[in-house]
């Protein structure tokens, strides 16, 4: 980190999410810093997707408070969320399949941040930006459902890229692709965040993550169990045990 | 081109609109019709063809419009565009009113949902007096069926053009992100309750206009005709013939499912609907985008475009 003084733009106190009788997530809080990347990592079930799905809105928690630019928000519509700034993307991912690439990724540019650009003009424009940002233009005309593996990870991320967020929420996109590709994606998200946008990136890939993040978080079974910089964390006994179970003695 | 457009537009309306003057009564009747279910489509188109939402209940709208213009003239006296107004109100207040919880409804469920709905309209109106319960009203008779022609084409035109318009807006993008993944539409800023609930209501204004136009050519109402599900089915069938979510193909399969089953009802009215049904499940395996993707399709795929299709449809 560059910047002396952290700024925080994104504050969870207490988050618990219940099922019924599942908890997903118990009291779970967590500090976002102004152009920060902070990592999420955990074991499968651990309750990394519900945690983006109350950030995004997509769920409303059971308990707790969420802050944004110091203003409440637990309250809010996810489309209000996102005209404020906050976008995501699916970690099952959900392009618009029917419509054109390009035409997907105006639909972010037309809503969005500040709810979006007013005219589709303007907002294809921005969508055809995003498009040569994450190496998409090629296909712009083609429909999203013709799209394989990691083009369609590409559109998921041009898609919220389009919404100019001021916090991104990556649900696992580096996901089913190969290092080469993963590369690539590292890249992206480094030139995202040298643009002054705050990322929250949910990864399974841990090289990726040990380089991405600037701070790392770890849930297990829908508790936080272990928060630092990436080496410390990736080495606490408790996450190694957490991934791999308890060492024989 | 755009120019061009215009032009083929303005003499296309032109033609229609000289139908009374050239056609025959029985063609300017089966015209009246025509129209009037192509307003109802490209209604539907909104709700079902842009959101997609299937609607079940867009027959409840226009038998709103229809008893609203009906006790208006009938019960109160007032003269026909008073009518429409009340109509138009009517189904809109109830798409409003209704439309909140059911649109959270989503597929098949709000599709029966909707159903339910007609049902249960119908049976409401058949118990009120104001309404004539199950004896229906009887309008003001007025003779003229030029005038009542042009006034359907009229709200064909202007239904076509509010189509145009939405298609190009912001509004329409966001109906149709709607359509294509209502979750990510969320998260990406549209609003989703409010664009369903304003897609459903101008989607019942426009069907209630047609109900009220029909009410006074047709003089008589009751609770059966005007709150009739297969009226709905019509309209579902017409526009997904003739290609949801686009501007023109609800008109084109309104326009040519009228003139087939006219056709058919007069050469061989026993088997017609046996006939009618099977072009209907023809035209969903083959071509389940409507007829206006066919242009496209065959265009860009040839022959193989309906071998496709078949593909997509798991047969």
């Amino acid at each position: 980190m560059t910047a002396s003084e952290p700024k925080p733009i994104f504050t969870a106190r207490g988050l618990t999410k219940r099922f019924r009788g599942l908890t997903a997530l118990s009291a779970v809080s967590f500090t976002q810093n102004e152009g920060e990347i902070l990592g999420l990592i955990g074991p499968n079930g651990a309750g990394k997707t519900t945690l983006v799905s109350l950030i995004s809105g997509t769920l409303s928690p059971t308990e707790g408070e969420i802050e944004f630019e110091g203003q409440r928000i637990d309250g809010l519509k996810s489309y209000r969320r996102a005209h404020l700034g906050i976008g995501r993307t699916f970690q099952v991912m959900k392009p618009f399949p029917g419509l054109s690439v390009l035409e997907n990724v105006a639909i972010g540019a037309l809503f969005g941040t500040g709810r979006g650009e007013r005219s589709r003009v303007r907002a294809r424009e921005r969508a055809r930006a995003c498009l040569d940002f994450t190496g998409l233009n090629h296909r712009a005309d083609q429909r999203a459902d013709a799209l394989g593996g990691p083009d369609r990870k590409r559109l998921e991320l041009a898609k919220a890229l389009a919404m100019q967020p001021k916090f991104l929420l990556l649900d696992e996109v580096m996901a089913g692709l190969n290092p080469v590709e993963v590369e690539e994606v590292i890249a992206l998200i480094m030139k995202i965040r040298a643009n002054g946008v705050s990322i929250l990136v949910i990864e399974h890939v841990m090289k990726a993550i040990r380089r991405l993040s600037d701070r790392l978080f770890v849930l297990h079974h829908g508790e936080k169990i272990a928060e630092g910089k990436p080496d410390e964390v990736l080495n606490d006994p408790r996450v190694v045990e957490a991934y791999l179970g308890r060492r024989r003695r | 081109m755009k120019i061009r457009i215009i032009f083929i537009v303005v003499v296309v309306l032109a033609l229609l609109a000289g139908v009374p003057w050239y056609g025959s009564a029985s063609i300017v009747q089966f015209g009246i019709d025509a129209l009037l279910t192509a307003t109802l489509a490209q209604g539907w188109n909104l709700i079902g063809g842009y959101a997609g939402y299937p609607s079940f209940g867009n027959s409840v709208f226009y038998g709103l419009g229809t008893y609203g213009t009906a006790i208006a003239m009938a019960q109160f006296g007032l003269p026909f565009w008073a009518g429409l107004v009340v109509g138009g109100i009517l189904a809109v207040l109830c798409a409003l009113l209704l439309g909140i919880p059911i649109l959270r409804l989503r597929g098949p469920y709000f599709a029966i949902a909707t159903l339910g709905l007609a049902a249960a309209m119908g049976a409401v109106i058949a118990n009120l007096g104001i309404a004539g319960r199950n004896n229906g009203l009887i309008l003001p008779l007025f003779r003229g069926d030029a005038l009542f022609y042009e006034l359907a084409l009229g709200l064909l035109a202007l239904t076509t053009l509010m189509i145009y318009l939405v298609s190009e807006s912001r509004f329409g993008a966001g109906l149709i992100a709607i359509r294509e993944n209502e979750d990510a539409a969320a998260v990406m800023g549209v609003n989703t309750t409010l664009y369903k609930v304003m897609a459903l209501a101008l989607s019942g204004f426009v069907s209630a206009l047609a109900g009220g136009i029909h009410a006074y050519w047709i003089t008589f109402i009751d609770p059966g005709s005007a709150f009739d599900a297969t009226l709905n089915v019509k309209m579902v069938i017409m526009a997904v013939f003739g290609g949801p979510g686009t501007v023109l193909g609800p008109i084109i399969g309104a326009f040519l499912l009228s003139a087939i089953s006219e056709v058919l009802a007069a050469k061989i009215s026993t088997v017609a609907g046996l006939f009618f049904g099977g072009v209907i499940v023809l035209a969903v395996v083959f071509m389940p985008k409507g007829l206006i993707d066919v242009g496209y399709g065959v265009r860009r795929l040839g022959l193989s475009y309906f071998v496709q299709n078949i593909r997509q449809n798991r047969l």
